[in-house]
């Protein structure tokens, strides 16, 4: 090669040179500060997070209709399922702390409650959360339930608190002192509302909320839930079985025992039945005069503990330990069946 | 070179040969010194041998590994054929497993964690407050009733219904640490192979791994390991023997291998090391360029016989003489590239640089030396030891590449050598730092220990883990809720990768506590809303239990603490991608008072390796070539030089990387060795071709004659050697070991390019490109030999 270029005479040959010489120079340089300088950067792979990720517990679930379905838990996590809970999509909170009940207007308005005195609204779908106008206080405001009755929210949670709402979740006032006793649900067929929490705690209102009575009961332990399918008929369950009826819009309440020991978190009217759920999986049933109650589990060998249900349609959407949906034929309610064999 | 050097080097040749019982004496005496030190030398594997450390990762790990749990963890996973694993014969098997850890040497034993063992524990409410006992110890249960209490509890414990225990009750994992100086692998795996026997059957399967599991394998193999390097060695006797049909041919390569590893092996126990099996093929690279001195030198020996020489004496001078050059120039680059690893930062790849280094070295006596020596004793009539002649082939093979070089073939092989580098240059970019494939590269796929692997993944979060310390400025910072809440968010953060199987700190034992207290109602399982909170918390969890229970988690002023990630894999990506993740949350994320401390556990210093690895290979080749780009400019007083016998060596790079990276070698801590040290392997085979043909300029300016006698002289060398050395490598594909498999199958590719290069491409490159320092120019033309100069 080098002999061709010779034909091309003295500037073509000098030219050669310079290039032979200067080539394994350029070589040599490009080693030495390859060796000192560079330094190889790793690709690093993107990571997704899936909308509902695997530490996620989920406290506190809210039904618009058949479809779209709102569910909160830890760490401020908001999902929205469009289809009856079949999937997901992650809203963004803006906040960290736990979320424990949601409840929403319609598909576009709703509230979500939870830890640290923390109450978030919505009025366009979820897109964008903002933080409630919350009047402050002294104590551990720790929110359990937020309920909408007659366009009104209300809140409850730790230290006798009640908020109410009249402006779909922008503003809120008090309606009860503090007081050291927690409140954990609420409820209301039109005037008249029960609110239940610790020591048994059941507070009766018949004027819309705007006075609240207590009523003595002969249960001590804590009340996590009530439901009413009319203004007299209402069952309240709580902690270790405590499941509690009444049939005279709560004036008296006549307490079921030795059910279980397992806690129950919800009891709901559900269409022409009682159903409660609770901790590990369990679940009591009980036609319209909650006389005769049936105790169970959500499915065979589930354990996890589940503090909320709705009826989505056919099919029941849970909120607990996960979030689970299941078909109203597999719900095994009622069915006595031995844990753990899952096979 | 001029020929007063030659006179020179003849000169001092002639010497050696007339003392030449000295020198052999000599040699020997040196030999059984160092072969004493040398059968001393321990044959082992020390894992902390394998960390950099000064990296930041490996020095947290140093730092907090007794209290959070180190690389050396082993798990032992139970698992049941039928039903789940309550009931009493199971859970005594697990009892039993758990006990007998303790009598295992070396072991951590406050880090034997088990159903069976004190450490897991469930809280609960009693009339006294909260209190925390073990789940199943020291009694196991004792009728149905007591089982299905704790069947209960442990579904209701997040701590162990999940890291524990399957999801689906089917497997119970045993995990236990050992104290890193204390561990002796053999030792260790032997008594822990002996409980999982022991506890294998009636329905129950035993599966165990963990790096002191791994490397006891390494050296339950060690035995074979050793058949295959004497079968090896006999292939190598045999097919010597085979091609020169002589003794000396046969036995001069083999002294020269054998003395200079036991010089080297002598030298490492002077230096204090100790031999780790796993390399034991990189004693091969360095055996094959002693035997490729030798085998040089006695093939020119046997030309020069042939062509007349008048004794054996002269022969072995004007061997000795002529060889030199290319000789010392492949001693010198090779060792100046050996040496060059031993910049990585990791004490094993350093030790065996500098042994690697002295071995090189010595082929200077064992081989350049040694060989002339002992060729001066041969008969100059040619005896051959059996009748069977496979010099045809040889010839024909030798024939075929001089018609490439003298016919237009040479240009399809170098536009064919062109497109393979380039292609190989990139393919070789695949090429994976740290393991490529889950489980253990060291392993086959299908060995017991990587189905083990498998299955524990399987059933559980992962067996691989890192620890993430959460370090405070002050202590108390641990229970700061803000912190807490923190690390609860890091970790879900972390969970989102789908290689991480699950992680664990505090964080997620005080909502346990706080939720027992608040009657049990998952509603409050969350952090305490305040410092003085989470300190109650924690009391009620440590109180009734060990002190140290707690360690795990946090230190007992809540300063330091850790959050443990499990994996699924030790795959370089999921590494890299996982220690990315925690940099950038961290960034993102700042937390008051408190840093994120990157890494301990095995993963965590796998991390660190694969930085220094990733950071040091680029520099690594780059100082390597440099070497020998220096070697060559100097001996050849040419820059062209230089550049010019990188060609052979970044192709076998390339073609060896593209190689790895398709069969899914990693460059991790094992590879390494072999891929670093062979870089400068296999060039001596271009130095003989390249000073064949410039001596044959010497004697004639026909650059064609000369190219063509340099293919059919030194070529022959080359050809010899690089057949034998090959074929014996491949024996290596047998081993039980995939690690060792590979690396032959790497030194035979590495070996095999590099005399293609030397005999195909290189004298067509010198054909066509007609380097100066070849050829020479009118400036400065090819001194002609005087008629003396060949005795």
């Amino acid at each position: 090669m080098l002999r061709v270029l010779r034909k091309f005479g003295g500037n073509a040959r000098a030219l050669a040179t310079v290039f032979t010489s200067s080539v394994p120079l350029l070589i040599i340089g490009g080693l030495l500060y390859a060796g000192l300088f560079v330094k190889a950067e790793a690709r690093i792979q993107k990571v997704d997070p899936p909308a509902i990720e695997r530490r996620d517990n989920f406290f506190g679930l809210t039904l618009v209709d058949e479809k779209v379905v709102w569910a909160v838990g830890s760490t401020g996590k908001i999902v929205r399922s469009e289809d009856g809970g079949t999937s997901w999509v992650r809203q963004d909170s803006g906040i960290n702390v736990n979320l424990m009940s949601i409840a929403a207007w319609d598909s576009q308005s709703a509230v979500a409650v939870g830890n640290g005195g923390a109450i978030r609204y919505t009025h366009d779908g979820g897109r964008s959360w903002v933080a409630a106008n919350v009047p402050a206080s002294d104590h551990p405001s720790k929110f359990l339930r937020v309920r909408i009755a007659d366009d009104n929210a209300w809140v409850v949670g730790e230290f006798n608190a009640m908020l109410r709402s009249a402006d779909r979740g922008k503003t809120w006032q008090r309606v009860l002192d503090a007081e050291d006793r927690g409140l954990n649900d609420i409820a209301f067929v039109g005037k008249n509302g029960w609110a239940v929490g610790e020591f048994g705690s059941v507070l009766l209102t018949s004027d819309g909320g705007a006075t609240w009575n207590s009523v003595e009961t002969a249960n001590k332990v804590s009340l996590m839930s009530v439901a009413f399918r009319d203004a007299s008929h209402g069952v309240s369950v709580g902690l270790t079985g405590t499941l509690l009826t009444t049939r005279d819009g709560g004036q008296h309440w006549n307490v079921v025992a030795g059910l279980t020991r397992e806690h129950f978190f919800q009891v709901i009217w559900d269409e022409d039945r009682w159903l409660a759920i609770g901790d590990k999986g369990v679940v009591a049933t009980a036609d319209a005069d909650a006389g005769k109650w049936t105790v169970g589990r959500v499915m065979p060998g589930d354990v996890a503990w589940r503090t909320q249900v709705v009826k989505a349609g056919e099919r029941y959407v849970l909120a607990g330990m996960n979030l689970a949906a299941i078909e109203e034929g597999r719900f095994a309610a009622g069915a006595t069946s031995s844990e753990g064999a899952r096979k | 070179m001029k020929n007063e050097t030659f006179g020179r080097i003849d000169h001092v040749f002639a010497g050696l040969i007339r003392n030449r019982v000295l020198v052999i004496v000599a040699i020997l005496a040196m030999t059984i010194v160092m072969g004493v030190l040398a059968s001393r030398i321990e044959v082992k594997s020390v894992f902390s041998d394998l960390l950099p450390t000064n990296h930041p990762y490996v020095q947290v790990n140093q730092r907090f590994k007794s209290t959070f749990g180190g690389s050396n963890m082993v798990s032992i996973m139970l698992e049941a054929e039928k039903g789940d694993i309550f009931n009493v014969p199971f859970l005594r098997k697990v009892q039993d497993v758990t006990k007998g850890l303790q009598l295992v040497e070396g072991v951590d034993t406050y880090q034997i964690i088990s159903l069976a063992s004190k450490k897991l524990k469930e809280v609960r409410a009693s009339t006294e407050g909260v209190e925390s006992r073990p789940l199943m110890w020291p009694e196991l249960p004792r009728n149905d009733a007591e089982l299905a209490a704790l069947r209960e509890s442990v579904l209701n414990n997040p701590l162990v219904y999940g890291p524990y225990v399957s999801m689906d009750l089917k497997a119970t994992l045993v995990t236990v640490d050992f104290n890193d100086g204390a561990i002796d692998y053999t030792k260790a795996f032997n008594q822990i192979m002996k409980l999982v026997e022991e506890a294998k059957g009636e329905g129950v399967q035993v599966r165990v791994v963990g790096e002191p599991v791994l490397y006891g394998w390494v050296n339950f193999y060690l035995h074979e390991t050793l058949m295959i390097f004497v079968a090896a060695v006999v292939a190598l006797v045999l097919l010597l023997c085979l091609i020169t049909r002589t003794a000396h041919g046969t036995l001069l390569p083999l002294l020269a291998g054998l003395i200079s590893a036991i010089w080297a092996l002598g030298a490492a126990e002077i230096m204090g090391f100790h031999l780790d099996p796993l390399v034991v093929v990189v004693a091969f690279l360095i055996t094959a360029q002693a035997i490729s001195n030798s085998v040089q030198l006695i093939s020119r020996f046997d030309d020069e016989i042939e062509r007349g020489a008048t004794s054996a004496e002269a022969a072995a001078r004007a061997s000795a003489r002529n060889l030199f050059k290319p000789s010392l120039l492949a001693i010198v680059a090779d060792a100046g590239c050996v040496l060059i690893v031993a910049l990585t930062p990791i004490p094993m790849l350093q030790k065996i640089s500098y042994i690697g280094t002295v071995w090189v070295l010595t082929i200077f006596v064992t081989a350049l030396t040694l060989t002339p020596v002992m060729l001066s004793y041969c008969s100059t009539r040619r005896r051959v030891l059996h009748p069977i002649n496979i010099s045809p082939i040889l010839n024909a093979v030798l024939n075929l590449c001089s018609k490439v070089v003298t016919t237009r073939a040479r240009y399809a092989v170098l536009g064919g050598s062109l497109i393979v580098f380039v292609v190989s240059g990139l393919y070789a970019f695949n090429l994976k730092v740290g393991d490529a494939n889950p489980g253990s590269p060291i392993l086959w796929p299908d060995s017991s220990y990587n189905r083990d692997a498998s299955d524990i993944n399987r059933q559980f979060q992962g067996s691989d883990r890192m620890f993430v310390v959460v370090a405070g400025d002050q202590p108390g910072v641990l229970r700061e809720p803000e912190v807490l809440a923190h690390m609860t968010r890091f970790q879900k953060y972390m969970e989102a990768q789908p290689e991480v199987g699950g992680s664990i700190s505090i964080a997620d034992i005080l909502p346990q506590v706080k939720r027992v207290l608040r009657e049990g109602n998952p509603m409050y399982q969350e952090v305490g809303q305040s410092a003085d909170e989470n300190g109650e918390l924690t009391y009620m969890f440590v109180s009734g239990s060990d002190p140290g229970d707690m360690d795990r988690y946090a230190d007992m002023e809540a300063r330091n603490g850790s959050v443990t990630l499990f994996f699924r894999d030790h795959q370089g990506e999921t590494i890299r991608t996982a220690v990315a993740r925690v940099r950038e949350y961290v960034e993102q994320n700042p937390v008051k008072d408190a840093q994120y401390l990157l890494a301990g556990g095995l993963v965590g210093v796998l991390a660190a390796v694969n930085e220094v690895i990733l950071s040091g290979q680029i520099e690594a080749i780059a100082l390597a070539l440099l070497v020998l780009v220096v070697c060559c400019t100097v001996t050849y007083r040419s820059t062209v030089a230089g550049v010019f016998f990188m060609i052979p060596v970044l192709l076998s790079n390339t073609i060896t990387f593209s190689y790895m990276a398709w069969q899914g070698i990693g460059m991790n801590i094992n590879t390494l060795p072999v891929v670093a040290l062979g870089i400068g392997l296999g060039v001596d085979y271009s130095f003989y071709i390249v000073d064949g043909i410039r001596e044959e300029l010497h004697h004639s300016h026909n650059i064609e004659r000369a190219i063509v006698s340099a293919i059919l002289g030194p070529g022959k060398g080359v050809l010899i050697t690089a057949a034998t050395l090959i074929t014996s490598v491949v024996l290596w594909s047998f081993s039980s070991l995939r690690l060792q498999a590979d690396m032959g199958v790497l030194i035979g590719l590495w070996l095999f390019i590099s005399a293609f290069s030397a005999l195909f491409i290189m004298p067509a490159i010198v054909y066509v490109f007609r380097p100066e320092f070849i050829v020479g120019s009118k400036r400065r033309p090819i001194e002609q030999a005087e008629a003396t100069a060949l005795a």
